[in-house]
């Protein structure tokens, strides 16, 4: 157990920081939905960034670490599932990746080139017409798509389906804390600059400590996202998800209710990542699912674990 | 950054648990239902001289005190396996998270002599004189005196909540020797202190563990002062920030929520809705797990632990709610006659959010020093 980043570590956390600096502030003219990072995509490709999870020096932590901090930025790319999930796919799969799940409208199937379809116990993978895919008007700040079906799909086998479910909460989880960490500082700003009664909102206690509250369920988020991603452990990724659910739909709403109207608005960046964050409630079943994946990995066999080897 | 426990870590435990498989006595848990109940305190003084004997008392400890230098995760490793096995180290525990390490950093050398060893031998306990029945969260406001008269002080006041007061033989007792909070010291004073009067207060939490303390004309010797006179704040803040992150409690939540589950699979009552509520009290305690090894991997290489500590120690509050609900909904027998340390974690869990100081007072420094938002009118 050491916490601190290897140098490899730290000279990729300082370039993704130093990338997604370029992408930090919403253009004071966007009044939308899906902010799309169409530069911010070019460049994670350009630099190879898609690739670290399969650098030995750097792995799957390495990865989540920039996934958690790329959600961070108000735009939005498909960078979690290319740089958690793709890697783990049995053969080569082209990006962008999409999920179908249920038949519901997914994040990025529009442009995906790749389709992870989700039906009860199964997974399929499919490389998609273009001209089957659409994009659907939505509320969520991703780009929302729908796939009109027909394309043939390459059905995983139970094992490689359980490896790809337990990614995909890997990713959740990541991309989770990035944005509730987002959406906390965000709204931190507004409480700090917005004054009622002659102080700051910022100033009151009956917001103060929901937004403390806020930034601990975030904290949590991210030390659990980042174990499951170094670990790789199924558990651990329920666990990550789930904890990401739980916290998203808190924080969503206290952070909406501490900004009022003005959340309500466009011009304020906070829906970009509230929205996002909305997006990730339904994956995989929603809390209910992670809480199944949880009972499985985790309480299958209580005594066993309780008496488990350290 | 990695999270796997190196072999060195992963050894210590092994050594830890099979000490504690050596001389925890089979009917351990059923003794074990209140940290500082007359049956545990007895057992403790024994076990911890034998914790001490064995080199797993102090290892944390400098070598001139006894330990090891072995740093923090080997002490947070010890306190893990210590409270999740209902802490046999009774009140001691604190001897070695803090009062120790704190009487190292600030005492004279006459103080250091002659209480340290004892701790560092397991054959003493110690009781903290903070809270008062004005000063509770607001400790700048107690009132209990301490008035120099030549070469003494003669102290007056009462202190409450105070745990383990009626088995301690030494209290770190904060007295005011002058107004405001540079007005504030700490003296160490011998609980066989004429004029000192230790009445338990009946609680939901267990057996000997809340006291009220009056304190009537007691004389202490000068020496019994804890560095400088007013240097109080600067010595607790050193003690608190030791203590926010230093009771692993998730370690015996996730215990107990583990045996409820068991309890419950092997009576068929594991539905879908107690699978839910479980699950996420298990994440939350894993978040309070990571948060607080965060905090102890800080210690471990020197970097000085901030508001992040207070965000561990709140994290860990959530966990011990969201067990202590999960029994009480789903294996209620457990307040009644059921697993006696189910009720133990019960009576612990409830005021994880209450001893070592309101859990509202960490939020307050999470809002103004990690978030940095607007500090409150005062």
């Amino acid at each position: 157990m050491d916490f601190r980043l290897t140098a490899d570590q730290g000279a990729l956390a300082e370039a993704i920081d130093k990338l997604a600096l370029q992408f930090e502030a919403k253009p004071t003219e966007f009044r939308g939905f899906a902010l799309l990072g169409h530069e911010l995509d070019k460049q994670l490709e350009d630099g190879q960034y898609f690739d670290i999870a399969q650098v030995p020096e750097l792995g799957t932590l390495s990865a989540a670490m920039a996934v958690e901090r790329l959600a961070r930025v108000p735009f939005t790319a498909e960078f979690a599932l290319s740089m958690l999930v793709r890697p783990q796919l049995p053969g080569e799969w082209p990006r962008p990746l999409a999920v179908i799940d249920k038949g519901r409208p997914g994040r990025f199937v529009a442009s995906a080139r790749t389709l992870i379809i989700i039906e009860a116990d199964r997974i399929g993978l499919a490389r998609p017409d273009p001209n089957d895919l659409e994009s659907v008007e939505s509320l969520f700040a991703y780009p929302m798509g729908r796939w009109k079906a027909g394309t043939e799909t390459a059905q995983l086998s139970p094992e490689d389906a359980d490896k790809v479910r337990k990614w995909l909460r890997v990713a959740l989880a990541s991309e989770a804390s990035g944005l509730a960490h987002a959406a906390v500082a965000s709204a931190v700003d507004h409480l700090t600059q917005r004054k009622q009664f002659g102080r700051p909102l910022g100033a009151f206690q009956a917001l103060r400590h929901r937004m403390a509250e806020c930034a601990v369920l975030a904290g949590g988020v991210r030390w659990l996202a980042l174990k499951a991603a170094d670990t790789a452990d199924p558990g651990d990724a329920a666990l990550a998800a789930l904890h990401a659910q739980e916290s998203a739909t808190r924080i969503a709403y206290e952070l909406h209710q501490m900004l009022g109207a003005m959340g309500m608005t466009l011009e304020h960046p906070l829906h970009l990542w509230t929205y996002r964050l909305k997006a990730l409630l339904s994956d995989l079943g929603g809390r209910g699912g992670q809480a199944l994946a949880v009972a499985a990995s985790c309480f299958g066999d209580a005594r066993d674990t309780l008496n488990a080897a350290p | 950054m990695h999270f796997a426990w190196d072999s060195e870590q992963r050894t210590f435990r092994s050594t830890v648990r099979a000490f504690l498989a050596d001389h925890l006595p089979k009917d351990w848990e059923s003794l074990a239902h209140g940290p500082a109940s007359q049956a545990q305190s007895a057992f403790s003084r024994n076990f911890c001289g034998k914790l001490a004997e064995a080199g797993l008392l102090v290892p944390h400890w400098p070598k001139r005190w006894g330990g090891r230098d072995a740093g923090a995760w080997t002490s947070f490793i010890l306190a893990e396996e210590m409270w999740e096995a209902g802490e046999p180290r009774g009140g001691q525990y604190m001897n070695v998270n803090w009062i120790g390490p704190t009487l190292m950093r600030f005492g004279s050398e006459e103080q250091q002599a002659r209480y340290i060893p004892p701790m560092a031998r397991g054959a003493t306990i110690w009781c903290q004189g903070f809270s008062e029945p004005e000063a509770g969260s607001d400790l700048v406001s107690l009132r209990t005196r301490a008035e120099k008269q030549g070469s003494s002080y003669r102290i007056n006041g009462q202190k409450i909540w105070t745990s383990y007061a009626q088995h301690a033989e030494t209290c770190f007792l904060l007295a005011r020797t002058a107004p405001g909070r540079d007005g504030i010291s700490v003296f160490l004073v011998p609980m066989d202190t004429p004029g000192i009067i230790v009445r338990e207060i009946p609680s939901l939490i267990g057996e000997g563990d809340i006291h009220e303390v009056f304190w009537d004309d007691v004389e202490v010797p000068a020496g019994a002062l804890l560095g400088a006179e007013g240097q109080a704040w600067d010595i607790a803040r050193t003690a608190l920030s030791l203590e926010r992150v230093g009771i692993p409690r998730f370690a015996l939540a996730t215990k107990m929520l583990l045996r409820a589950v068991s309890i419950l699979e092997q009576a068929g009552r594991f539905g879908y809705g107690a699978i839910e509520q479980a699950a996420r009290a298990r994440a939350a305690c894993e978040a309070a797990r990571f948060y607080s090894y965060s905090i102890v991997d800080q210690r471990q290489h020197g970097i000085p632990t901030g508001p992040e500590a207070s965000a561990a120690r709140f994290a860990t509050v959530m966990a011990e709610r969201a067990v202590h609900e999960f029994v009480v909904e789903h294996v209620p027998e457990a307040l009644s006659g059921g697993e006696a340390m189910l009720l133990a974690h019960h009576q612990r869990a409830i005021v994880a959010g209450i001893a070592s100081g309101a859990a509202e007072i960490q939020l307050n420094m999470i809002a103004t020093d990690l978030l940095k938002l607007p500090r409150e009118p005062r």
